[in-house]
């Protein structure tokens, strides 16, 4: 049993965990779940050793502990499955699997790989992983690898006295639908080797696999509920502390699109090296909806619309006009705007304040004779912050300190305030906590509603199906079904799935 | 430092001294000016030392042709250079100290070629008549001391009112974000590297006009100090915050420390363990961890 008392943590000034108590039976599967900032990664940092608390005790089987370390962690059986796999690709799977823990395997200072490899494969048993441990790393796919990982952390069940304690954080969120039914079966099947501490935003999820689920809410627990008493619904209301609309995706305020004006075209285009053929129309005030699998082929076609990547074959044509040559800069003066799945990557430069990301995709609009008009570009930025009640003390704010919601809603501004009519919207709600997903689901709508098309990769089907008024199902590169999508008539997630895999 | 320094020695702080101090500083400040502009996007220019020696034989060697022209002889020189730089590191994609140690190479050795390995001397008439206008005071001030302030007037307003240079701040924030807005990055990283190099051939023009002559080692021991008065003064090797105002008083540091150690009787030849000492502090404290998470 492993058990959290009264855990306080506080980061310069903020009280991230206020008296937290959180206990794991042994075999348990406890769900972990709470809005972005609510204290989740802090919590778990806590319980593998990478962040020590300010007050309050860490108990295993009724003695209390102390992690200075992960290492230390790992040494009392608590071990961490990375969001971000942690393996390095081009060691093999076993040199990961031992890594920082060779020294059974060494003799005279030279590690037996014949003995190494034999320990490995009996880890890899253990998640049902039949691979040759001395296959290099990135050889694997991602499920496989999401797989080693949990096989590295079983691996210290031979070390330690006592159940094993494992965090899962968000595994499922780069798996496909089968990886994730796959990665829950052998979950459920080490449960008499461990416990799990399980980590996600799909509730559904949640649901399925948890035994008991804590709701942590500004840095305490608000409510422990077991699984099959619980609903998404009853559990949303506890994340955020009030009821969600049934018009989540607004549907209400879904229009028909204007038929007649194309804004986008895509006629038998190619992506590059993917052999594939794809055609569509984007029409004003259509929001259409690429749905399929991780690594599907969704976003080689949104980098293709984009000018990132320059077509094999093919034509594709802006309101009508052929594009010749393909790049960014072609692109974004033809008015389409990109909003990047990597929000801090490609999204918002941090380091630089609200005025300066907005204006970044058209700076020629604020200058004469390459001269910036600051006051005309702050300007735009309070115009924007209050359009999109943008929550910032100031248009000087660095864009790096904002929440995740507030920097999308900014990529947004940057690409509406500048005239772009053709969205391009790669996982627009990826990492928001609810309500600022409710805020982008608005935007959504109210651009529709201003004659702008959007091409969507939603976060999960229920997004698209939701939001979009027309969804292509892509596979293998190729768009293999065409569904419409008007409220009150959209297909369900049943329908999709059946083309998808 | 000033202070102390000025206890041991009263006349160090004489107006006349410190004016002497900030003109000897004039080609550190011009060049470390245009190494700001490299190191803001995140790279490094280490061709600036080179680019500066090989302007010096440049402009001593056209002097007697070209006259006030040989300026623009070496500008334009030091223009090329540093665009070479920028094309290799943007479209052949080697990393900036690759590409400007390189050219730094190639600029060097055009100056010993140029110069046949040898110093040379600018005719004294020629220079004043051609140069006078720079080497002249007016009410005790310099004019080298106003045309560098000037210099770095310009490049501070092209780097903070200007297009290019709130471009130049995203790509050292964040250089994807760039392309993702449309903006064809490698346009601009190539125009920082050229105006690097222009601005260290400026510097070795200055320096070559002050010392009456050219020879391929004679801004030796300038790239460490020009590369200190940038990290010194808050540009970090990262890039994307900083700017030329930091160089500004970056440079002043450095050349106080440099004047101190003369007053102390320190050998110029010890000066480089100095400041090879503060390069280390300097960017161990200002890197952007969370831009570089693994260093090699």
């Amino acid at each position: 049993m492993f058990e959290l008392q009264n855990i306080e943590k506080r980061y310069t000034g903020v009280h991230v965990l206020k008296g937290v108590d959180f206990r794991i039976d042994d075999g348990e599967i406890i769900g972990l779940v709470g809005e972005n900032g609510a204290g989740k990664s802090t919590l778990m940092k806590i319980i593998y050793g990478a962040v020590q608390q300010d007050g309050g005790t860490i108990q295993v089987d009724g003695e209390t502990v102390t992690f200075r370390t992960p290492r230390d962690a790992m040494k009392m059986g608590v071990g961490m499955v990375y969001q971000e796999q942690s393996l390095i690709p081009n060691l093999t799977v076993m040199e990961n699997i031992f890594l920082g823990f060779e020294k059974p395997f060494v003799r005279f200072g030279a590690i037996r790989w014949k003995k190494m490899a034999e320990a490995a494969r009996v880890q890899l048993a253990k998640v049902g992983l039949d691979i040759d441990p001395a296959t290099i790393t990135s050889r694997l796919t991602f499920a496989q690898r999401q797989l080693v990982e949990l096989a590295k952390v079983l691996a210290l069940e031979e070390r330690v006295e006592g159940k094993l304690v494992i965090l899962l954080d968000e595994p499922t969120s780069v798996l496909s639908r089968d990886e994730i039914e796959l990665l829950f079966s052998v979950v459920r099947a080490l449960r008499r080797r461990a416990s799990f501490i399980f980590v996600s935003h799909r509730l559904d999820e949640i649901l399925a696999l948890s035994d008991r689920i804590y709701v942590l809410k500004d840095g305490a627990v608000v409510d422990v509920m077991t699984a099959k008493d619980a609903s998404i619904a009853t559990i949303q209301k506890e994340m955020v502390g009030r009821d969600i609309s049934n018009e989540y995706y607004r549907e209400d305020r879904q229009i028909p699109y204007d038929e007649n004006k194309v804004l986008l075209e895509l006629d038998h285009v190619g992506v590059a090296g993917r052999g594939n053929d794809v055609s569509l129309r984007l029409h004003a005030g259509e929001v259409l909806a690429l749905v399929g699998v991780e690594g599907s082929g969704r976003e080689p076609i949104l980098r293709t619309i984009f000018g990132m990547l320059r077509p094999d074959r093919g034509t594709l044509r802006i309101r009508g006009k052929p594009v010749r040559s393909f790049s960014p800069s072609h692109s974004v003066a033809h008015g389409i705007g990109y909003i990047p799945r990597e929000r801090k990557i490609e999204g918002i430069a941090s380091g630089m304040n609200v005025f300066e990301n907005m204006t970044l995709s058209q700076m020629k609009n604020y200058t004469k004779g390459s001269v910036l008009n600051i006051s005309a570009e702050r300007k735009l930025a309070r115009e924007w912050i209050g359009k999109l009640s943008i929550k910032v003390p100031s248009e000087y704010a660095d864009c790096g300190n904002l929440s995740g919601g507030n920097q999308q809603k900014v990529v947004l501004a940057k690409w509406r305030s500048g005239g772009s009519d053709i969205i391009l919207l790669d996982h627009p709600t990826r990492g928001l906590d609810i309500g600022a997903k409710e805020d982008v689901y608005a935007m959504i709508r109210d651009m529709s509603a201003d004659g702008v098309g959007i091409i969507l990769i939603a976060d999960t089907l229920e997004e698209a199906i939701g939001l979009s008024h027309t969804i292509a199902v892509i596979k293998d590169g190729d768009i293999k079904k065409w569904f419409n999508c008007q409220p009150g008539a959209k297909p369900s997630l049943y329908n999709l799935i059946q083309h998808m895999v | 430092m000033l202070l102390l320094v000025g206890l041991r020695d009263i006349n160090f702080l004489s107006p006349q001294n410190l004016v002497t101090l900030v003109a000897d500083v004039v080609p550190l400040l011009i060049m470390a000016t245009g190494m700001t502009f490299v190191i803001y996007i995140g790279g490094i220019d280490l061709s600036s030392q080179s680019i500066a020696n090989m302007a010096t034989v440049l402009a001593t060697i056209s002097l007697p042709a070209l006259g006030v022209g040989s300026a623009l002889l070496v500008i334009a020189a030091g223009l090329l250079f540093g665009a070479v730089s920028g094309v290799v590191t943007t479209r052949l994609k080697v990393p900036s100290f690759i590409s400007t140690l390189a050219v730094g190479g190639i600029a060097l050795s055009v100056g010993q070629y140029a110069s046949g390995q040898q110093a040379l001397h600018m005719d004294t008439e020629q220079r004043r008549h051609a140069f006078g206008w720079v080497t002249g005071q007016t009410a005790g001030i310099p004019h080298i001391l106003v045309l560098a302030l000037v210099i770095v007037a310009i490049a501070w307003f092209l780097q903070i009112r200007m297009l290019p240079g709130r471009t130049l701040k995203a790509i050292g924030a964040g250089e994807p974000v760039v392309v993702a807005s449309g903006i064809r990055a490698d346009r601009y990283k190539i125009l920082a590297f050229a105006l690097s190099g222009m601005f260290a051939a400026i510097a070795g023009l200055m320096f070559s006009i002050r010392l009456s002559g050219g020879s391929p080692t004679l801004a030796e021991g300038f790239l460490l100090p020009a590369i200190v008065a940038v990290l010194v003064g808050g540009t970090p090797l990262t890039g994307g915050v900083g700017g030329v105002l930091n160089t500004l008083i970056g440079t002043m540091i450095v050349a106080v420390v440099r004047a101190s150690m003369l007053y102390f009787s320190i050998p110029a030849t010890g000066q480089q363990i100095f400041f090879g000492l503060v390069l280390i502090v300097a960017i161990a404290t200002t890197i952007d961890r969370s831009k570089m998470k693994v260093v090699k």
